[in-house]
């Protein structure tokens, strides 16, 4: 239905018809109910609703003489009143086919008179058999510690006193809903009853109902919330099919503590309002139509109407409440299409998409496929990771999510060891959120994350620098990295550095991660900072002139001890040679028996090139001298002649 | 002594010959040889004769000679090219050498796309975080303290030491949805704005082919002064027809209930796939349930510190594994999250 619930299912049962109809958590105040819906029928299509009007007779004596009721707490409103002299039955066929309907079983005339009239108005009632209660006392009130009680299941519960009961003077006779007990149940010999309409605080049935795993269709309506006019209501209307299904006589008066009417409110708004908020001019008279059909207490001067809700649209408070009213009636489907002529103001600060974007296209072009993995790890997973920092989860639907991940690496893993038995060959990367537990809270950070069982070290080390070279126009540096990480090899891991700041590390898998993620390949896997490497935006690089005069290239070979690292090998060559020594590429390093023990090579092509001039050989040989009496500076370094 | 002396006319029968051989042999190769024969065999024997001339006879035999050899010899020269030719010759049907494809997720794709079209209506796009925490993700959008509404959304909550006691800033959870964001958005921000915040939300709940505990969801949101559900129609009839490149989409909205917004929406659209006649994609309804939407609740705009008498706006949030579900007829939502090369190098 276009203006109000979606009827889910039209089912034949017997020789009636079952709407199963999805009613709105805002509308379960009046729509979990036979009326409710029958108003909402009435408005969209401008008919009339008759609802019963009989008032029960009452006898000339007085409920107060039999029983007296005390509140002391979470009670809205409590109504209740005693019929004597009944028989209880079987219920009139009417009654046991409407309750076959809708899936409740037929106990006795009594029972099921109050579960016809709940479905009937959506207030829960509840009958207790009168002679079996002790003193002459109801009581309303929040039950002792390990009181206990049996309900009409006849299942026992241990209660506490968050909980609210309806007690004798004695002990609970029922959880106050949500479920009765089974002292004072109707049964064939019951004649006299007392008869129970309340409204109770939705969040202590919510709160009890919830502790003790009971969820009837009582506390359901009451968790939701009703409006307090409705016991009366229901009330009579239960009493007088009672006294007419099972004769007996109706007490005079009823008990009925009310903490007060729900103050009634005028909403007023202007014609206009409601023109700017759907977008279409709806006639004074048609809004004032849906209102009255809605059973709002309507008035209007000129363009401004004053509306009072009806008791028992409790979801009704302010005045786009009563527009949504009338925009639903009207018909969403009439409003046209109308383009916003707002100002469009660029928002202000950072948008990592872009970013995200190019970092996607880079790893996409080296042959890496994109994963999303959980946002969670299990405990299996954790023993990777210092536990101290992991956030835990609170009740997970399954162990697989116990806590948050703090690194993409897990999930990688487990999408290596997914995919090993398929292809010769796995390459994934992620860009996502992970968590971390510190000093003062919590850490989210966006890391973007790779793994690869094709490249080596160095494979996955030029990806890296060349991703890092596209990304920022400028040289990231590699050191071995001092942190412990137990997913790395401690002799194979390398921290990335761009203009001084750490923004990942990159390594080979570490024999542990490969016995836990039960990883066959030996993998490489990187990790960076997203947000660093989003803040360490690319400068707009300044052009460099195309230099004139050719280069002068010269070889030189050189033995350093195999400790020596690449880098400070570099780095003396490179500041030996100067502004003319303008490329320095390493073309070949070995180590093997021809080489004196303890000792590796390295082979470097030089290109010396001189801006203004072609550098003569005379020249370009001072420079070599230069780079080479560098590098004999150091006492166990050496150039192979 | 010689019985028969040659003339200028069997030159040319020999060249009759050459041609006729040469027609009839198929591949440049052999063609080859044949050229190669015809001058290293025949002509040179003619060629051998002439000292056994004399006169008028031996120059115009001679000529004639030498100009069919040349004219073998250009022969040769254009077969020595074909054969060339010949051997280029490939199958231009094998496969290609290729270097192994990588492959964007495929929400990824979904998600640009999205960001684009919005794009083109001026809405910037923006993130916020998936840790939240009770304020953001419930009490600033209208959810009422104690309302089963709360609990209908199986929040994943963080563990955390004696939760009760904490102020609802201080309760931790994964976000339910990318509302929050709305509030945060609004707090740093004064309108008029528009803006969309795509990003992961979390349920908890068991997964199944059709529930995972993290899934992807597009917000959306502008605010500014009269802002109406026609306008909010043509923002979302112009985002769907985009989405699914299909002009004759229709949108129809149907009355719903949301805390964090009033009159709050199900927006459908008429099913692509069918063109509306009903199929198993929308149930045989011709309708796709793909957005929940409405108009910003003023109490949400008042936990944005947005003036709700000056401002209002409407806000939507689509699920994005749905809609890349239907684009892609997949069955099982739990594909995306799985990490299967087998699936994601579809894509």
């Amino acid at each position: 239905m276009m203006h109000f619930f979606e009827v889910e299912e039209v089912k034949k049962v017997e020789d009636d018809f079952l709407l199963d109809i999805d009613i709105l958590s805002s509308r379960a105040g009046d729509c979990l109910s036979h009326m409710g819906v029958a108003r909402e029928v009435a408005a969209i299509t401008g008919m009339k609703c008759n609802f019963p009007q009989e008032k029960p007779k009452e006898s000339r004596e007085d409920l107060s003489s039999r029983i007296d009721v005390e509140i002391r707490g979470a009670c809205n409103r409590y109504t209740l009143c005693a019929i004597e002299g009944l028989e209880v039955g079987e219920s009139p066929s009417y009654i046991k086919k409407r309750l076959r309907t809708c899936g409740i079983k037929p106990i006795n005339s009594v029972v099921d008179i109050t579960n016809y009239v709940m479905l009937e108005t959506g207030q829960p009632l509840h009958a207790f058999d009168a002679d079996k209660l002790e003193g002459k006392k109801v009581i309303a009130r929040y039950a002792k510690k390990r009181e206990k009680i049996v309900t009409l299941e006849e299942k026992r519960y241990e209660l506490d006193n968050d909980i609210l009961v309806i007690a004798d003077e004695f002990s609970p006779i029922g959880i106050a809903g949500i479920k009765g007990g089974i002292v004072p149940e109707v049964d064939k010999k019951t004649t006299n009853i007392y008869l129970e309409a309340a409204n109770f605080d939705q969040g202590v049935i919510r709160r009890g109902s919830k502790k003790l795993g009971i969820r009837t269709d009582a506390s359901l309506r009451f968790e939701y919330g009703l409006p307090v006019e409705l016991t009366e209501i229901a009330l009579e209307r239960a009493a007088s099919i009672m006294s007419e299904v099972s004769g007996g006589k109706i007490l005079k008066g009823s008990f009925d503590h009310y903490s007060g009417k729900a103050e009634e409110k005028e909403i007023s708004f202007d014609a206009d309002e409601v023109r700017d908020v759907l977008g279409v001019k709806i006639p004074l008279k048609e809004m004032e139509k849906i209102l009255k059909g809605l059973d709002f207490k309507t008035r209007r001067s000129e363009n401004r109407f004053y509306v009072t809700r009806p008791y028992f649209r409790l979801d009704i408070e302010e005045k786009e409440d009563v527009i949504e009213e009338i925009g639903r009636i009207y018909g969403y489907e009439k409003i046209e299409e109308e383009a916003p002529m707002e100002e469009i103001i660029p928002s202000k600060g950072e948008n990592s998409f872009s970013t995200e974007k190019e970092c996607r296209e880079i790893w996409k072009g080296y042959g890496f496929s994109e994963s999303y993995n959980y946002s969670f790890i299990d405990e299996k997973s954790a023993f990777l990771l210092d536990k101290e920092k992991l956030i835990e989860m609170e009740k997970p639907v399954s162990l697989e999510f116990k806590y948050l991940r703090p690194s993409l690496l897990t999930g990688l893993l487990k999408n290596l060891n997914a995919n090993e038995r398929n292809f010769a060959s796995v390459e994934l990367f992620e860009i996502g959120k992970v968590f971390s537990s510190e000093k003062n809270g919590t850490k989210e950070e966006k890391k973007i994350a790779m793994i690869s069982s094709r490249d080596d070290f160095y494979g996955i080390k030029g990806k890296i620098d060349l991703f890092l070279q596209e990304l920022f126009h400028e040289e990231a540096s590699y050191l071995l990295s001092q942190e412990k990480n137990k997913f790395f090899n401690g002799n194979r891991l390398a921290t990335i550095k761009v203009k001084g700041e750490i923004v990942g590390e990159f390594g080979e898998i570490s024999a542990e991660a490969r016995k836990i993620m039960k990883v066959k390949s030996n993998a490489v896997m990187a990790e960076l900072d997203f947000h660093k490497l989003q803040n360490l935006r690319k400068d707009i690089k300044e052009y460099e002139p195309i230099l004139r005069f050719p280069p002068s290239i010269r070889d030189i070979a050189l033995l350093v001890p195999q400790e020596t690292f690449y880098d400070e090998v570099f780095e003396r060559i490179r500041k030996a040679g100067g502004r003319t020594l303008k490329k320095i590429t390493l073309f070949d390093s070995y180590q093997g028996k021809e080489l004196p023990e303890g000792m590796k090579s390295f082979a470097f092509r030089l290109s010396f090139q001189d801006k203004n001039k072609t550098l003569s050989s005379k020249e370009v040989e001072e420079l070599q001298k230069r780079v080479i009496k560098e590098i004999e500076k150091m006492s166990d370094w050496k150039v192979r002649k | 002594m010689q019985l028969y002396s040659m003339d200028s006319r069997d030159i040319q029968k020999i060249k009759e010959k050459f041609l006729k051989e040469i027609s009839g042999t198929k591949k440049p190769d052999e063609r080859k040889k044949v050229c190669k024969r015809y001058v290293e065999e025949e002509l040179s024997s003619v060629f051998s004769s002439l000292k056994d001339l004399s006169g008028e006879n031996k120059t115009s035999l001679g000529r004639a000679a030498n100009e069919l050899r040349q004219f073998i010899l250009e022969c040769l020269k254009e077969e020595k090219k074909e054969a060339i030719k010949e051997k280029e010759k490939i199958d231009v049907t094998l496969p290609g050498k290729i270097t192994e494809a990588g492959s964007n997720h495929p929400i990824t794709s979904l998600r640009g796309k999205c960001e684009e079209i919005f794009s083109k209506m001026g809405f910037a796009v923006v993130e916020g975080p998936e840790l939240e925490n009770e304020w953001y993700n419930f009490d600033a959008l209208n959810f009422k303290e104690d309302h089963p509404v709360r609990e209908m959304q199986d929040t994943l909550f963080v563990k955390q030491k004696e939760r009760e006691r904490l102020s609802s800033q201080e309760k931790l959870l994964m976000r339910t949805h990318t509302s929050p964001v709305q509030v945060r958005y609004m707090e740093k921000n004064d309108p008029p704005f528009r803006i969309i915040v795509p990003g992961r939300v979390f349920r908890n709940e068991a997964t199944d082919s059709s529930h995972e505990i993290n899934f992807y969801q597009l917000e959306g949101l502008m605010v500014g002064e009269k802002i109406s559900v026609a306008h909010f129609k043509k923002v979302i009839g112009f985002f769907f027809r985009q989405l699914f490149e299909e002009e004759k989409i229709s949108i129809r909205l149907r009355p719903s209930f949301f805390p964090f917004t009033e009159p709050s929406f199900e927006v459908d659209v008429s099913c692509s796939i069918c063109s509306g006649k009903g199929c198993s994609v929308c149930s045989r309804t011709g309708w796709i349930e793909v957005m929940g939407a409405g108009m910003v609740h003023p109490n949400v705009l008042r936990s944005g510190k947005v003036d709700p008498g000056k401002f209002n706006g409407f806000a939507f949030g689509v699920g994005l594994d749905r809609i890349a579900m239907i684009q892609h007829k997949i069955d099982d939502i739990r594909l995306f999250y799985g990490g299967d090369l087998r699936f994601l190098k579809q894509f």
